[in-house]
Order: C-alpha cells, then sequence, then structure tokens
C-alpha cells in the first residue's frame, strides 16, 4: 500500500513539474489564438495575428538576421570550442589549466557589458560601426565559453588513444579526425552548437548595442514592450516553440530509428 | 634471416625522468621478442617509440627493414600493433575495424574480402563480422585486436600487454595462440609484459628493463639460468636471497660464510674476498634434507604450501632468513620439521652487496 502511495506521489510531483516548466509556454500558445489578449476568457478563437505577423515585413527581417547571428555564433563557437577542447584534452598543451579558465571567464560577464565594450571597440579602436559581423564576433566571446564547456564535459570521457591506434594503421591526422574523432565526439559539438545558437538567438543586450534599429527577434519584443504586448508577438513565441519542438522531435525519431548515433557504448 | 628492427642507442626523458637510456636492441626476421620490466620501468615507452607514437631524445635511431625511421611518423612505417585495453574503434564493426588498416592503405575491395576470409579464420572470428566491439566478449575483443593488428601482413607486430585485462584462463589460451600466429606469419612480434610467465611462456628472446635501462638481453634459457646482473637474478623466477660474507673467489665460484656455515654460488660482477654479497637461489633448485647437516645451513620449516603442481615451503633458515623452497608434490616433509638445505653453486648466483646507507 505504501508503494502505491510513494508511487503516486512520484507521479503527483512530476505532472507538477511539468506544469511548471510549459504552463506559461502554452498559455502564450493559447493567447497567440486568441482576439483578445488582455482577457483571453471565454475563449475566441482566431488566427488574425499569425496572418499579420506573415505581412509585417519587419517580423520577416528580424526572423532572418537572428538566424543570421544564431548560426555565425554557434559555427564559430563550436568550431573554437572544439579546437580549444583538442588542444588540452589530446595535446596536453602547456598552461592548459590557465588556458582553460581564461575561456571559461567571458561567463561571468554580463552580456550588457560585452555589448557596449564591443560596440566601443569596433568604434574606437577598429572604426567600424556596429553591424551583423561585429554583433556575431561579440555573441561568440561568451557563447565559445558555454560550447567549450559543454565539449570539454564530453571529451573528458574519449579515449584519445583511439587515435593513436588508428595512426599506427595507417591514418594521416586528418584521417584520422574523420574516421575516428568526429564520429565518435559528434554529438558533444552538435551540443555546443546548439547551446551557442539558442544563446545568440536569444540575445537581446549584445544585439542591441551593435545593431542599433537594425531588427533582431529579441530586440523587436523588447522594443514593443514599450507599446504594450502585441499578440503578434504570442504568436511568433508559439512559432519558436513549435520549431523547437519539431527539431527535437525529428531528432529523437532519427536516434530511434537508429538513422543518427549519439553515443556509443564502451568497447 | 634478416634484421628487421634495430634499436641504436635510443633514450628518451620527459623533463628530469628517464624513461629510456641509451637501448640497443636487434631483432630477426622470425622473433618472439619480449620486453620485460615492472610497471614504470619504460617498456612501453620503447614500444612507443618504435610504433613512431613517441619521439625519442636526439642520438637515437630506429631502423625498421634497413630505413631509418626515427623521424617518420606512425602512419608511415608499416607496423601493425595491438594495444593495452585492445582500443577497438567503438563505431565500426568487427569487419570495419580490422579492415581499418587496409582501407588506409587504399586497397581493393576483392583484396579486403579475401584478407579479411583468411584473418577472420586465423583468429576464429567467423560469423562476427557484423558486431560491434560492445557486444563482443574480453577474448574475441582481444582477437579482433590481433587480427586488426595482423591483417595488412605489416612487417613487425608490436603487442602492449594484450592480455593483462584477461582471467587467467583465457590468457593462457590467448599466449599459446599468439605464439602460433606469430609462427605461422613468419613476423616478428615484440611483445611488452610485466608478466614473466607470460614472456618465458611465449618468447625466443628477453629483454629485461628497469628504470629505463636495458639489464639483460638473450635468449629466454640463458636469461633465466645465467642472469648477469643482481636486478635480472632477483626478478625472473622466484628467487631467494641469502647475505653472506665472501672467504674466497675461484674459478668465478665465490666460497662464502653465512652464520658459520659455507655457502657457494657463482661470483659475478667483481665479487672478491672479504666482500658482503648477496646470494641468489631460484626455489625450485634448493634441496631440503630432514636430517640435520651440521656443515649445511639449516633450520625449520614454519609452513607447508601446497599448490597443485608443486609445494611451497616457508623455511626460517639460521634463525631469521625467511627463504621459500619449491619441492614436488610428493615430498614428506612436514611444518615444523627440523631440515638442512643445499644447492649446486652453478645455479646460484652472488653479487656484491650495494653499501648500505649511513642512515
Amino acid at each position: 500500500m505504501k508503494s502505491t502511495l510513494g508511487k503516486r506521489l512520484q507521479l503527483g510531483t512530476l505532472i507538477l513539474l511539468y506544469i511548471f516548466l510549459y504552463a506559461p509556454i502554452v498559455y502564450i500558445v493559447y493567447v497567440s489564438f486568441q482576439t483578445n489578449g488582455v482577457w483571453p476568457f471565454p475563449p475566441d478563437f482566431t488566427l488574425e495575428h499569425y496572418a499579420s505577423l506573415w505581412h509585417d515585413e519587419i517580423y520577416r527581417e528580424g526572423l532572418k538576421n537572428s538566424l543570421i547571428i544564431g548560426i555565425g555564433t554557434a559555427a564559430l563557437a563550436s568550431l573554437l570550442a572544439t579546437m580549444a577542447t583538442i588542444a588540452i584534452l589530446k595535446y596536453h598543451v602547456k598552461g592548459r589549466m590557465i588556458m582553460t579558465g581564461l575561456f571559461l571567464s567571458p561567463l561571468f560577464i554580463a552580456h550588457v557589458i560585452i555589448g557596449i565594450s564591443s560596440l566601443m571597440f569596433n568604434k574606437n579602436v577598429l572604426g567600424l560601426s556596429g553591424n551583423i559581423g561585429s554583433t556575431i564576433l561579440a555573441n561568440a566571446t561568451y557563447a565559445t565559453a558555454f560550447a567549450f564547456l559543454v565539449v570539454l564535459a564530453q571529451l573528458a570521457r574519449y579515449d584519445w588513444r583511439l587515435d593513436d591506434a588508428a595512426m599506427v594503421f595507417g591514418a594521416t591526422p586528418k584521417v584520422v579526425f574523420k574516421e575516428i574523432t568526429f564520429p565518435l565526439i559528434w554529438s558533444a559539438i552538435f551540443g555546443a552548437f546548439v547551446v551557442s545558437f539558442l544563446l545568440a538567438f536569444n540575445n537581446l543586450e549584445i544585439s542591441f548595442y551593435n545593431l542599433g534599429a537594425t531588427p533582431t527577434l529579441p530586440t523587436l519584443a523588447w522594443g514593443s514592450l514599450r507599446h504594450g504586448v502585441s499578440q503578434e508577438l504570442y504568436a511568433l513565441a508559439a512559432l519558436i516553440n513549435l520549431v523547437v519542438f519539431v527539431f527535437f522531435g525529428v531528432l529523437y525519431a532519427m536516434l530511434k530509428s537508429g538513422l543518427l548515433k549519439l553515443d556509443y557504448k564502451e568497447a | 634471416m634478416g634484421i628487421v628492427l634495430e634499436l641504436k642507442n635510443v633514450s628518451k626523458n620527459y623533463g628530469k625522468v628517464i624513461a629510456a637510456d641509451n637501448i640497443n636492441i636487434e631483432v630477426d626476421q622470425t622473433e618472439f621478442f619480449s620486453l620485460l620490466g615492472p610497471s614504470g620501468s619504460g617498456k612501453t615507452t620503447m614500444l612507443r617509440i618504435i610504433a613512431g607514437l613517441e619521439e625519442p631524445n636526439e642520438g637515437s635511431q630506429v631502423i625498421i627493414n634497413g630505413k631509418d625511421v626515427t623521424h617518420a611518423p606512425p602512419y608511415q612505417r608499416g607496423i601493425g600493433m595491438v594495444f593495452q585495453d585492445f582500443l577497438l574503434f567503438p563505431h565500426k564493426t568487427v569487419a570495419e575495424n580490422i579492415l581499418f588498416p587496409l582501407k588506409m592503405q587504399g586497397a581493393s575491395q576483392k583484396e579486403k574480402d579475401e584478407n579479411l576470409k583468411w584473418i577472420t579464420h586465423l583468429t576464429q572470428l567467423e560469423g562476427l563480422e557484423n558486431r560491434y566491439p560492445y557486444q563482443l566478449s574480453g577474448g574475441q575483443k582481444q582477437r579482433v585486436a590481433l587480427a586488426r593488428g595482423l591483417v595488412s601482413k605489416p612487417s613487425l607486430l608490436l603487442l602492449d600487454e594484450p592480455l593483462a585485462n584477461l582471467d587467467l584462463e583465457l590468457r593462457k589460451k590467448m599466449e599459446i595462440e599468439i605464439r602460433r600466429f606469430q609462427i605461422e606469419l613468419g613476423i616478428p612480434f615484440i611483445y611488452v609484459t610485466h608478466n614473466q610467465q607470460e614472456a618465458l611462456t611465449m618468447s625466443d628472446s628477453i629483454a629485461i628493463m628497469n628504470y629505463g635501462k636495458m639489464e639483460q638481453v638473450g635468449e629466454k634459457f640463458s636469461l633465466y639460468h645465467d642472469p648477469d646482473s643482481q636486478f635480472v637474478a632477483s626478478f625472473l623466477g622466484s628467487a631467494d636471497s641469502i647475505e653472506a660474507e665472501v672467504a674466497s673467489v675461484q674459478d668465478g665460484i665465490a666460497t662464502m660464510t653465512f652464520h658459520g656455515k659455507t655457502i657457494q654460488a657463482r661470483a659475478h660482477n667483481g665479487l672478491k674476498a672479504g666482500d658482503q654479497a648477496i646470494c641468489y637461489i631460484k626455489s625450485e633448485r634448493i634441496r631440503m634434507e630432514v636430517e640435520e647437516n651440521p656443515d649445511a645451513p639449516c633450520g625449520v620449516v614454519l609452513d607447508k604450501i601446497f599448490k597443485g603442481q608443486y609445494i611451497d615451503y616457508i623455511l626460517d633458515i639460521e634463525e631469521g632468513n625467511e627463504i621459500i623452497a619449491s619441492s614436488g608434490t610428493l615430498s614428506q616433509i612436514k611444518a615444523k620439521d627440523r631440515i638442512s638445505i643445499s644447492w649446486d653453486p652453478q645455479v646460484a648466483d652472488a653479487f656484491p652487496l650495494p653499501p648500505k646507507d649511513p642512515s
């Protein structure tokens, strides 16, 4: 009897946890389909916010810019993080403790500071005005630190002697990476890519200082706050959530079917 | 038969730690050659230098089939290797693992098919080609590692403690198999181990290493019976040691006094009258007699340990010297018996005892 009670409590806690996590998201999706955003009860369904979102040029522009910033930052950050991890874990470079510390320290700098300082550095030292490129670079500073953390944690388990073995059997360093290292560590790099993409995609402060009036989704959302939350924003949030769920759904299906392999059991 | 591998003056140090100290080795075409030593003796470093995974110090030379490969990267050396912990590629099937060296050489599909058939037959891996490493037993992984090392018919195969992670029964079986592969393929195997039983079972020649130094190289029988150095005499087999004072040395035989009794052994390292000596005798060479011989070292049997193939007697000789004597299983000597011991001077080895630290 006790065990049934325990199980019910466990299940109850789990359900509460999910409600805690998803209630705000579900609410936003619900409101995005309502005519009245301030007090959407009783429900009155409509698609007009999605229609106006679709026709609003500025949201499309913002989405495009955010995607460019997200993908650019993610590519740069995961590349740098992977290279740094390999140097530290595989080649045991000298001073690797200090290097690790220096790679991680951008985590502790407020994004506002990175935003302002990169704007000032670009303007005063390089004589450049803020643009998408400088936004990507500024985002990559702390995103590299996050990506490094992700890759480092995963690759700590990787047995670099496998690379030695491949080399003895005739593989040049390039081939070793293609045949052995990358197939075994891609999931870590991919994880770093996803994390740094999400960080840069959602970043407000750095984009705001570097881009000014050029819209990204977070700057649009923040800007629209000043005029009261428009319901297009709810529709936008709902769509972004949809994309994220579809992405992970597809990933899950690919892993389930064996089309994609995330991790290998130890030999 | 030609020399396949030559190491000339090979040294390697990591900062102040000397891992290899002026090593010279020649390995013949058909030789099973073991590098034997305690852990940290530098034997794995030697193997990594031969493989090209470690660069030796200036002045060292590694020559394979007459070609100086000292500075050549591993992938240009054309050698096979079996690693400790197997190091199979976890994301590749058995067949892909085995064929990896041939794939790197750009072999044709036909060549790969033929070699896979040959090597899986030799190593008894038929039917497992499509499994992944995690689906294999320890012995099967070991065979895959061996097959991968041998598939490209390399000019020599390096083995780094390949049996260390297998249980005793499997290890004994693999020892015999590995030796069979070596004879069948007619290529030299360089085998690193800290297990002297393994080295003695499989090898033709053994090099004994200690603190990065080569203590002695030679055919295994002579190494066991004619040790050159104190380390080899004490390391190989189960050796008892006795400290004694040298009375005289004649024709290479030292006569020593041990608690008033006379004992004899071959003299090494310039041992001379008046020296303190340490004398090594293999346990199985010690003879025991139940009657007390007033001229021979005497003592009492502390314990009798039945080991199956033989019996170990723990003896206390002349009060305070504990030694082990191995004997046939039919020996009637019992615990608490008083005995005297003796040995043939030609199978015992005496070395000058290093002066004791004043501390």
